[in-house]
């Protein structure tokens, strides 16, 4: 046993990340951790190489109890992470991120030679042919994960920790991982893998470590127990009966709201053109990172070099400022809240009046009386948990923050709601209120919603179409009963297309 | 366990928490005052006379300029982005000796002269705005090379000429004449302390110029023109700057080359020692103000000692790397 | 084939002059001829060593100043740390007694430690943001300086004209003298500055100012010691500045707690025309010294332009302004090309 973590608790804010803790880690051996979004898996991991500190439990490693302050003083002992944000520096080239914190002396001045061939040694087995002296900020992303891999594994650790390595990853990288994690076992190397895609981890782990609700509640060991891709699913979701799809079988046949056509964004957004409907939800799904963030900031008119032919109710629109959109009722709910959504040192009450300074014919002087109730008025609709409205918002809870970013659009008459992944790092009760909300909001006053959401429940159950996207591309478009896991699933993986290539 | 005692222990823990929040709103607005103090009765025990009221009044009359000219800086700074205007005492130089022919000692020019003051303040303000939220060029930078070419138009204008022309005495009356005891300059300065505040926290201009400075990302997706925050409010900065330099002239009577230079270090060390963050999204004036009035004390404390104007630099750039070093470090941060 | 290859050689043609490095060499060679051109004596060895004389303080400058740059930090100070070392060097030098030029070497470099020191600690360890905590330290290393030399002036050794022209300081050893006279000093101290390039590009320290001028935090991650990385860039900076008051005292014989102050501007430009980004991590120590010798050289080219004395201040603070601005939005197309290109 390399590895025994036991009880481990950790706490953002008011929200539980992580309630109990457990893991063992076997010499030679790949464990993989399972586990639906926020259920603490990946914090984890944080903790285990000391990117967190744990508010109580105990981390045995070699036999020896261990705390380490940061990821560097881990990397000594031996244990290697692969962080999800990358840890590379763009200006340097591959090789010497390869190596970085590690260079080798020679003579006066630095082997590079040696770090050249250990760099290539490894970049061979995880991507033939990607070379060695490119800087990495001309990299694509997948490319800058290989590079992170390879840092960590050039560390020639005794533990390998990979956070969701494949996210970014084409499957022919994958395939090359997965081939090279197995040497590395082999060589008595042990690996935690975390990924959200089960079918890798049952590929490759040995055994797995279930996680729900910030607790493991089950460890699989495949090789006496075998592989029951059923008895995990429960696992992960739980005993809890799924929620019943809450917007039904509706029948959408209102005016089209929103119609884009042929929007084009470098790399990120290819060909894109859909109609929106009133009072319709419209799902956005996919693997992380295939251009949804994008297609969602370049509705509400953040990128300027975006092109597209836009129309709202029937009359054109150019969507290249933020204010257009606003303009328009176009409002979007970003993905990061906290740096795209919110003045966190601000109180409430001033990130819910902020976005009425962008409407025409404002008012020089505040109506501070007028707008204040509004505000007690959206903290009541939304059941913002907060002291009062000039509380910063910075001190809320995740899901209240969250509620108070879709709060300060709610004085608007909202033409498009845009929401970007609404529930990432948000409480469940949070999120119960946070949807509750915006169904009965489309019920009532026939909202029109964009969703992208990074868990495929959320789709079911509240979207009346979804769209697939897969490197900036929509790839595939389900509607009514089509729309439920295995759909999404292989619509995400674009395995109809890999089928055709193949 | 006892229930009565649980109590008083939570009623302890109100008024601990009640106390603990008035000195986190007022912690900064605090240590500038105490720091005042602290300089006044060093200055009363090492230097005697120095706690007059005649002492006092002078002491905030000559930080009323400091104060002005600190105005710019907060309205910059405010807007995030790392902003800073080294070129304000240039600005203000120039203006001066522009003006200081054009009024010639009448009130009757003194439109004219407010005028040509407002344009060239505006034009320098739309330059550096221009070039720092347009081209994207970093502030200090830009407006240092600002300063330098301020200069250099000064240069050429005053070549081979002296300065001639004398304000307005409606300007001396309000820069350097007294009512009572009291200097004239203490109200205006009190006007535009009022006008400015309510311009920062009661308007949409001053909501969106610290949306801005707080998160331009935020700001941006909520529908503000960033950019063209940015650029008011280095205009703004720059027409303030024209003014003071009217008022400089005011003051002291005449107008020559380096009279607003000096200006501009004490300028940005009033926002530091006000505890406005240099980061942006904050403003509060009344700081500011205190901070002026700080530095000036220590100014004066400093000749009294007979150490000059190495005494002042040396005194006011050691203040400024101590307040950094208590307000700006974020070692914690790792 | 061989239009293949063809396409290949003009794509690579196409990216170097696409780079800025290109660009700057290009311009800097527009600056020689013009400069060769309006100075009649221009190849004259008499005004070779006063030209390379002449730039070499600003060539320093530049140089220390990009290597703060690379380390993603800007040092707003170094004006004002040149002008209080050339006060410390006057105030402790008598001219009747040679062995003062020691001490006050010796002095002087303990002072340059010491001044990137305090800058170091300032945006290393205690993380304030460059910008704003130097432009502190400037009053300081000015009042510093006031407080030594209230006036211009101050005295020098004789043999301190060895920094200037060994052909005519006395005191000196013949040998000295003797290859002074074939070698102007100030191309010993641009070899100087040959050495800290081999350093900046050589040596583990260097490549992480790099690293860590390029994102702090990833070299943070990694492991790196990035406040000690961001002191070096400090204290190699103030070495520099102090090589550069060697010049300047060399030359003039005498301190000024002003004379630095257009110099923090100047050197910042020089390195941007060089082709530096402000945002650190990107460029190279040796385009610092390109940059700094066009700057120099319009500077020549608008004194034989006979522009009046009045009005020098204005046209180098608009040229800077303009350098800047230009290089800048060069920077920005170029990024615009790379992308398309990635299209």
């Amino acid at each position: 046993m390399i590895l025994e973590v036991k009880g481990i608790r950790k706490c953002f804010g008011g929200v539980v990340a992580l309630s109990d803790g457990n893991l063992v880690c076997r010499r030679g051996r790949i464990t993989g951790l399972l586990g639906a979004n926020g259920s603490g898996k990946s914090t984890i991991s944080k903790i285990i190489t000391g990117v967190y500190s744990a508010d109580c439990g105990e981390i045995n490693y070699n036999g020896q109890c261990v705390k380490y302050k940061n990821p560097n003083e881990a990397r000594q002992d031996g244990i290697a992470m692969v962080f999800q944000n990358l840890s590379l520096v763009p200006d340097l080239t591959v090789w010497q991120n390869i190596v970085l914190g590690a260079e080798q002396k020679k003579g006066l001045g630095l082997d590079n030679q040696c770090a050249k061939e250990q760099s290539e040694a490894i970049i061979n087995k995880l991507q033939p042919g990607l070379d060695i002296s490119k800087k990495v900020s001309q990299l694509n992303p997948g490319e800058m994960q290989i590079v992170e891999i390879a840092k960590a594994i050039s560390a020639n650790p005794r533990l390998l920790i990979l956070d969701e390595p494949t996210a970014a990853l084409e499957q022919a990288q994958v395939k090359n991982l997965f081939a090279y994690m197995r040497e590395l076992a082999d060589q008595g190397v042990s690996m935690i893998f975390t990924s959200h895609r089960m079918w890798e981890v049952m590929e490759i782990c040995d055994d797995v470590i279930i996680f729900r609700n910030g607790e493991n509640v089950a460890g699989i060991d495949f090789h006496k127990e075998g592989k029951d891709a059923e008895r995990i699913i429960g696992y992960i979701t739980g005993d809890t009966k799924k929620e019943e799809c809450q917007i039904g079988d509706r029948q959408i046949d209102g005016e089209t709201v929103l119609s884009i056509k042929g929007m084009n964004y470098g790399k990120m957004l290819k060909n894109i053109s859909f109609d929106l409907r009133a009072g319709e939800v419209l799902g956005i799904g996919g693997l992380a990172g295939q251009g949804q963030n994008e297609l969602l900031l370049a509705l509400a008119g953040a990128y300027p070099e975006m092109k597209c032919d836009a129309e709202i109710k029937g009359r054109k629109i150019k969507l290249t400022k933020p204010v257009n959109a606003v303009r328009n009722s176009i409002l979007l709910v970003p993905g990061d809240r906290q740096l795209e959504g919110l003045f966190l040192k601000d109180s409430v009450y001033k990130n819910t009046i902020f976005p009425k300074l962008a409407l025409k014919r404002q008012p020089i002087f505040t109506p501070d009386k007028k707008y204040r109730q509004e505000c007690e008025q959206m903290v009541k609709s939304l059941s913002v948990k907060t002291h009062n409205i000039d509380t910063p918002v910075g001190t809320l809870s995740g899901g209240n923050q969250q509620k108070v970013v879709v709060g300060k659009w709610l004085s608007f008459d909202i033409n498009v709601l845009l929401l970007a992944d609404p529930a990432k790092g948000v409480d469940i009760g949070a999120k119960r209120d946070l949807y509750q909300y915006i169904t009965d909001m489309v019920r009532e006053k026939n909202t029109s919603v964009i969703l992208y959401a990074s868990d495929s429940e959320e789709l079911i159950q509240y979207c009346d179409r979804v769209l697939i996207m897969y490197e900036g591309q929509i790839v595939e478009s389900l509607e009514g009963c089509d729309i439920n896991e295995d759909a999404i699933v292989s619509a995400s993986m674009c395995i109809n297309k890999a089928k055709e290539v193949g | 366990m006892n229930p009565l005692k649980n109590q008083t222990g939570s009623v302890g823990l109100v008024q601990n928490s009640s106390l603990n929040a008035i000195w986190n709103n007022n912690k900064k607005t605090i240590i500038a005052f105490l720091l005042i103090l602290f300089l006044f009765l060093l200055g009363e025990i090492v230097v005697s006379n120095f706690l007059s009221m005649g002492q006092i009044l002078l002491t905030i009359k000559l930080s009323a300029f400091i104060a002005l000219f600190a105005l710019c800086q907060m309205i910059v700074i405010a807007a995030g982005g790392a902003g800073l205007d080294l070129s304000v005492g240039f600005t203000a130089t120039l203006t001066a000796i522009l003006t200081a022919s054009v009024m010639d000692g009448q009130n009757g020019n003194l439109l004219p002269a407010i005028l040509v003051a407002l344009a060239v303040g505006a034009v320098i303000g739309l330059a550096n705005g221009a070039l720092i939220a347009y081209v994207k060029l970093p502030p200090l930078v830009v407006t240092m090379a600002m300063a330098s070419i301020i200069q250099g138009v000064i240069n050429v204008y005053t070549a081979g000429k002296n300065i001639t022309g004398k304000p307005a005495p409606i300007l001396e009356l309000i820069a350097a004449k007294s009512t009572g005891i009291f200097p004239n300059i203490l109200f205006l300065l009190l006007i535009v302390a009022v006008v400015v505040m309510i311009l920062l926290y009661k308007t949409k201009w001053g909501l969106k110029l610290f949306g801005v400075g707080t998160n331009e990302t935020t700001a941006y997706l909520s529908g503000v023109n960033v950019k063209a925050v940015r650029l008011a409010a280095f205009v703004i900065s720059g027409v303030t700057a024209g003014m003071i330099g009217l008022l400089l002239i005011g003051n002291m009577g005449i107008a020559f080359k380096d009279m607003g230079s000096s200006y501009v270090m004490p300028s940005i060390a009033a926002v530091v020692v006000g505890g406005v963050s240099l980061v942006g999204g904050e403003g509060n004036y009344f700081r500011v103000i205190l901070g002026s009035i700080f530095l000036q004390t220590l100014t004066n404390l400093l000749v009294a000692l007979g150490w000059g104007d190495a005494g002042k630099w040396l005194g006011f750039g050691i203040v400024l790397f101590a307040l950094l070093i208590a307000y700006v470090s974020d070692r914690r941060k790792r | 084939m061989s239009q293949i290859k063809k396409s290949l050689k003009i794509e690579n043609l196409k990216k170097i002059i696409m780079k800025q490095e290109f660009s700057s060499m290009l311009i800097l060679l527009v600056m020689f001829v013009i400069t060769a051109v309006l100075q009649n004596n221009f190849f004259e060895r008499g005004s070779i060593i006063r030209n390379i004389n002449a730039f070499a303080p600003l060539i320093l400058l530049a140089m220390g100043q990009a290597v703060v740059i690379l380390s993603g930090a800007l040092d707003l100070s170094a004006g004002a740390a040149l002008s209080l070392q050339t006060c410390i060097l006057t105030y402790v030098m008598k001219q009747a007694d040679p062995v003062t030029g020691v001490y006050a070497l010796i002095l002087s470099f303990i002072a340059a430690v010491l001044i990137g020191v305090i800058n170091g600690i300032g945006i290393g360890y205690l993380r304030i943001p460059p910008v704003i905590i130097t432009f502190a330290t400037s009053y300081i290393w000015l009042g510093a300086a006031l407080f030594i030399r209230p006036t211009p002036g101050g005295e020098s050794v004789s043999w301190f004209k060895i920094f200037y022209d060994a052909k005519s300081a006395e005191g000196v050893p013949a040998l000295i003298k003797a290859i002074g006279g074939i070698i102007p000093p100030a191309l010993i101290l641009v070899l100087v500055g040959c050495l800290i390039w081999y350093f900046i590009s050589r040596t583990k320290t260097g490549r992480y100012i790099y690293a860590v001028g390029s994102s702090n935090d990833s070299a943070y991650a990694t492991g790196i010691n990035t406040a000690r990385v961001q002191m070096t860039a400090f204290i190699i900076n103030s070495v520099f500045i102090f090589l550069a008051a060697l010049f300047f005292v060399g030359q003039n014989q005498s301190g000024d707690a002003r004379m630095g102050d257009p110099m923090t501007l100047k050197a910042i430009a020089a390195a941007v025309v060089g082709g530096i980004a402000l945002t650190g991590g990107k460029g190279s120590v040796y385009m610092a010294i390109v940059g700094a010798l066009i700057l120099s050289f319009v500077n020549k080219i608008i004194f034989f332009a006979n522009i009046p004395n009045a009005y020098q201040t204005l046209v180098s603070g608009l040229i800077i302004i303009a350098a800047i601005a230009s290089s800048m939005a060069y920077s920005h197309m170029n990024k615009k090309a790379m992308l398309k290109e990635s299209k």
